[in-house]
């Protein structure tokens, strides 16, 4: 059955901030909005699976972030060149920074935070969600989107401030 | 507060996700340590900047696939799970070729197969040997059930020719659905139909009888008349409906395994419900 009307209307509404957190993950426009285009395709083949009571935002950057992930673990399938702890520095390097007119630095510096770190600094400082919704988008416990975020907002500041002092990410991501 | 609140603590402040006591304590604690302050201000520089950053995309217009993505009916292919279907389609494809093959090799005097071959192209070819991989299907002869109202919209997007369903129940067959399948050229679709069991015949046969329709856009729009061919126990007849005012081009092949004159009444019925006939 098709999803209803109302539902595609909650879609159309979320879009804007969709493409955002898209933005900010990606950082090229138009493989953002590609993101964001499966996420909504996900979002209406499986419309009946959502609980009106929930935020659709949250379910559908939950959607978008398993998505992106999908797409990262196809990337790695294909790409020898990713490392195995799935940090590379260079896959999440911006490709095209200067084009959401982010200043290079923090453009810079925010792909070079790990991912689970970028997305759950992201979705709690630019989304503006909860610790109790970041971490169901995610699907983590709420302590770790806490502990996250703070080493999040600790590296940024560090590469900001041109100390690269980021341990390599295989160290960081056991603490976590 | 006696003990430095750790990063953790000072982070979940900023985010408001303290309760009351500890909030209190985390401030009284930064009033008395303007390291920690500084600290913190700049954190939350950090995420405001962000902000100022990509603030901007909310306001850009929405692209329009996007909002097209949100209004279009019928079902979703997914990219993802789209190519694993055309894979696995794929592997069917080349599996029941070689099966095929096989058959018609065996089972047929060698001019046979290659009058289909030289008359109908090899998508007449491909047509039979995609009925015999699906026919024997006992749990999913189809991809999408005939009563799925969307059916006959999928395939007809998909293959950029009308896909009409055939009402052929006037001939004893009942449309169970379709399936995409790849062709040499593109993507065409097969179409199938079961005998329907008259009351109190259970169990008369464990195989029912089933005929397939396969559809593509044709390599030539160039309208051909009925062709009938037989592969072993497989009848085909096909033909290729030219170009009219509301449709593009439309090549047909109807296969089973019936007889010539069972399975000619079922193209008849095919040719005068085609889409393209007013």
């Amino acid at each position: 059955m098709d999803a209803p009307t109302a539902f595609r209307q909650q879609l159309l509404g979320v879009i804007p901030r969709l493409r955002r957190y898209a933005r900010s993950l990606v950082f090229d426009s138009h493989a953002a909005d590609d993101l964001v285009q499966t996420a909504l395709e996900r979002a209406l083949a499986h419309w009946h699976q959502f609980d009106q009571r929930r935020d659709i935002l949250v379910w559908t950057i939950s959607i978008a972030h398993n998505a992106y992930m999908d797409d990262r673990r196809r990337h790695a399938r294909a790409s020898l060149i990713e490392r195995s702890d799935g940090f590379d520095p260079d896959a999440s390097q911006p490709a095209a920074p200067t084009d959401i007119g982010l200043q290079l630095d923090l453009a810079k510096a925010l792909g070079r935070l790990s991912l689970e770190q970028r997305e759950a600094l992201l979705l709690v400082t630019l989304e503006q969600l909860s610790y109790a919704e970041c971490a169901e988008a995610l699907r983590i416990p709420i302590g770790t989107v806490m502990s996250r975020v703070s080493r999040a907002r600790i590296a940024l500041r560090a590469l900001l401030d041109g100390k690269d002092a980021m341990p390599p990410a295989g160290t960081l991501r056991r603490v976590i | 507060m006696n003990t430095a609140p750790d990063d953790t603590l000072l982070s979940a402040w900023i985010d408001g996700e303290l309760p009351p006591e500890r909030r209190a304590e985390v401030e009284s604690w930064l009033r008395d340590h303007p390291d920690d302050a500084a600290r913190v201000r700049a954190w939350t520089a950090d995420a405001r900047s962000l902000r100022s950053a990509l603030d901007p995309v909310l306001d850009e217009a929405v692209p329009a696939p996007l909002t097209q993505t949100v209004w279009r009916k019928g079902p979703v292919v997914m990219p993802n799970l789209a190519w694993a279907r055309w894979a696995a389609a794929l592997a069917l494809f080349v599996l029941g070729g070689a099966v095929g093959a096989a058959l018609t090799w065996r089972l047929q005097p060698a001019p046979a197969g290659s009058a289909v071959l030289a008359s109908g192209g090899g998508w007449v070819q491909r047509a039979a040997v995609a009925h015999s991989v699906y026919v024997p299907e006992v749990r999913h002869p189809v991809e999408v059930k005939a009563q799925e109202e969307h059916l006959s919209r999928w395939l007809t997007r998909r293959l950029d020719v009308p896909v009409k369903l055939f009402d052929l129940r006037e001939q004893g067959f009942e449309l169970i659905g379709g399936r995409l399948l790849p062709d040499a050229a593109g993507p065409s679709a097969q179409l199938m139909y079961q005998a329907v069991t008259p009351p109190g015949a259970v169990g008369a046969s464990a195989k029912p009888e089933r005929v397939t329709v396969y559809l593509r856009k044709p390599d030539d729009a160039t309208p051909a008349a009925f062709r009938y061919e037989r592969q072993g126990e497989l009848g085909l007849f096909y033909w290729v409906e030219g170009k009219s005012a509301n449709s593009g081009p439309t090549g047909y092949a109807l296969v089973g395994a019936l007889p010539r004159d069972k399975l000619l009444a079922l193209a008849e019925a095919i040719y005068r419900q085609d889409p393209s006939r007013p």
